[in-house]
């Protein structure tokens, strides 16, 4: 944790600058008519410019626009701690660390199917609290093991090291990639307590809703799945909507965990039409859409009431994700021959 | 060729044998040819409904895999296919039907659940779920369409080859040996004849040599009296 006094004044004004850059409906809908080339000169000149002429030369098509899109996401997040100091520094790193999980197991994955060190660096993020010499470190090595000696010192190594002997006996990496999310996820509302009003209770609202929503996901998908699997395994602490019993028990009756969450008094209403649908059409998709919409409006509902807080840099970065989500989706839509219609309906705009 | 067979009862007798074994393989041939027909009829039908389950259940899987590259990120599909650490297993065994020896394709591993498929189920989407589940079923598709295009080929072949060989016996061998068998009857036919004529014109020869000598023997002794006469009555010849 940084030692220096929070700065939330300086860094949401210059969040605000790069807020108002970010894409419109109507971009949207411009890049919606557009194929992938025209996407990309699209983008020459737009803030992405200076990733897509970096990676112009080794990269094209589609491909050139998601890698640009990561590399643009990362510098922005990059810079987000940069500026922070003191406690905004923590929540705002806390939050960023997801990507050093994206991270951690890209290169494991890459070690795992002796994937060329090159090609696993191109997928990395390099937008969490690891620094890059901590990151090129970790792809010089070729052992799962040599990694998590990498991390010691990190919160990772622990949860790692553990996972290990699962992985040791199994042979399959969902122990150590579990392992990371729990870990992510679980710190998120460290030292944070319960507020009831303010800035950080708005804060802590939106976390406790990210985590209601990931333990909804799962155990939708373990009841959907019929997977024989222990539920505990896949439930996180801090959420508000499930006890770790409730969960192991609603995993059982899929028709009662759809009931479970449409009876929420927080998220029924936001969620109730995603759920109508869930039960008619039995597909996850549009209910994980419904969810990311949900948090998304979460999230802007945080910069509107406290535009100088914490709330307000959270809500920006789920935006920034959002842009990127989105753009990524237009691109690989148009490349695989998605209909307009197809592609609008799988945006998350608000 | 008709003509190069010995016309001698005993090769008659071989052909006859011939005949008989042939027209019996003829009859065993036709029958396994219209069985087989009658399988395949089974297995094309059921060849059809695979094949035309497995092209939807492509479409299906190219376009959930297409939605989650495009939603999720290519990275994150690609990633999630890496983590994936059972892979499937498949065994044939041999099946006979009607003589025709077709593969039996037994498959494991192929459909996961969520927990077997190497992802942390935390950090994917059900995107990823459903991409991976549409190509699990696409892998069972092409699997049973493999066993099931197998033996329609195989079953084809044999098909193929039978109907040559009835054809063979029925439009080849055995006129041919219908040729030989007349050919060689004809001859022997023609053969008693000649021996019937020859022994007539031997006996009819005999015959007259036979009495040819009677009537020699009935000379001789007409000739002693003769003789007798003439001495007798003083005929030249005597004093």
């Amino acid at each position: 944790m940084s030692a220096r006094a929070s700065n939330p004044e300086y860094v949401n004004a210059r969040v605000r600058s790069r807020r108002a850059v970010l894409f419109a409906d109507e971009d949207y809908r411009k890049l919606i008519r557009m194929g992938p080339s025209e996407i990309a000169r699209f983008m020459e000149e737009t803030e992405y410019e200076r990733e897509i002429n970096a990676l112009g030369t080794r990269f094209s098509g589609v491909d050139l626009i998601e890698y640009a899109l990561n590399r643009n996401l990362a510098k922005h997040f990059d810079d987000l701690l940069d500026w922070s100091e003191g406690r905004l520094y923590d929540l705002i790193g806390r939050y960023l660390r997801k990507f050093d999980v994206w991270n951690v197991k890209t290169i494991i994955r890459g070690i795992y199917t002796e994937t060329p060190t090159e090609e696993v660096s191109t997928d990395l993020i390099r937008a969490g609290e690891l620094p890059d010499s901590t990151l090129d470190r970790l792809l010089e090595v070729d052992e799962i093991d040599d990694v998590i000696e990498i991390l010691g010192g990190t919160v990772f190594y622990e949860p790692l090291s553990e996972a290990y002997q699962e992985f040791e006996e199994t042979g399959a990496l969902v122990s150590l990639e579990n392992a990371l999310d729990r870990e992510f996820y679980e710190h998120l509302l460290d030292d944070l307590g319960r507020p009831q009003e303010g800035p950080d209770a708005l804060y802590v609202e939106f976390l406790e809703a990210e985590i209601d929503f990931l333990n909804a996901r799962n155990a939708l998908r373990l009841a959907r799945s019929g997977a024989d699997l222990d539920p505990a395994a896949y439930y996180i602490e801090g959420g508000v909507l499930f006890t770790q019993a409730e969960l192991s028990r609603l995993v059982g009756n899929y028709d009662e965990l759809v009931d479970h969450i449409a009876d929420s008094g927080r998220y029924g209403d936001r969620l109730g039409g995603a759920l109508a649908r869930l039960r008619e059409a039995d597909s996850l998709i549009q209910f994980e859409h419904a969810m990311d919409a949900a948090l998304l409006e979460y999230a802007d509902t945080l910069s509107s009431i406290y535009p100088v807080s914490v709330s307000a840099v959270l809500s920006y970065i789920l935006a920034k994700e959002r842009e990127v989500e989105n753009i990524r989706a237009i691109a690989r839509g148009r490349e695989v021959g998605l209909t307009e219609a197809e592609i609008e309906d799988e945006l998350v705009i608000l | 060729m008709a003509k190069d067979v010995k016309p001698t009862r005993k090769n008659l007798m071989a052909i006859e044998d011939r005949i008989e074994l042939s027209e019996r393989g003829h009859g065993t041939l036709e029958k396994k040819r219209d069985g087989l027909i009658m399988e395949f009829m089974d297995i094309l039908d059921k060849a059809q409904d695979v094949r035309s389950g497995l092209s939807d259940d492509y479409e299906e899987a190219q376009k959930k895999i297409n939605m989650a590259r495009a939603m999720d990120g290519d990275v994150a599909v690609r990633g999630a296919a890496a983590a994936l650490q059972e892979h499937p297993e498949i065994t044939t065994e041999a099946k006979n039907i009607m003589g025709v020896v077709v593969p039996q394709i037994e498959s494991s591993r192929v459909s996961k659940s969520v927990d077997q498929r190497g992802y942390g189920i935390m950090g994917t989407s059900a995107r990823i779920d459903e991409a991976a589940e549409a190509y699990e079923d696409l892998l069972e598709s092409v699997i049973l369409a493999a066993e099931v295009e197998t033996a329609m080929k195989k079953m084809l072949r044999e098909i193929e080859t039978t109907k040559r060989r009835v054809n063979a016996l029925e439009f080849k061998l055995l006129p041919d040996l219908y040729d030989s068998q007349e050919y060689i009857e004809q001859k022997l036919e023609e053969q008693e004849r000649e021996e019937i004529f020859r022994l007539k014109k031997i006996k009819e020869k005999k015959e007259q040599e036979e009495k040819a000598e009677r009537a020699d023997t009935d000379d001789e002794p007409e000739s002693g009296d003769e003789l007798e006469q003439a001495t007798a009555g003083g005929l030249p010849g005597g004093d």
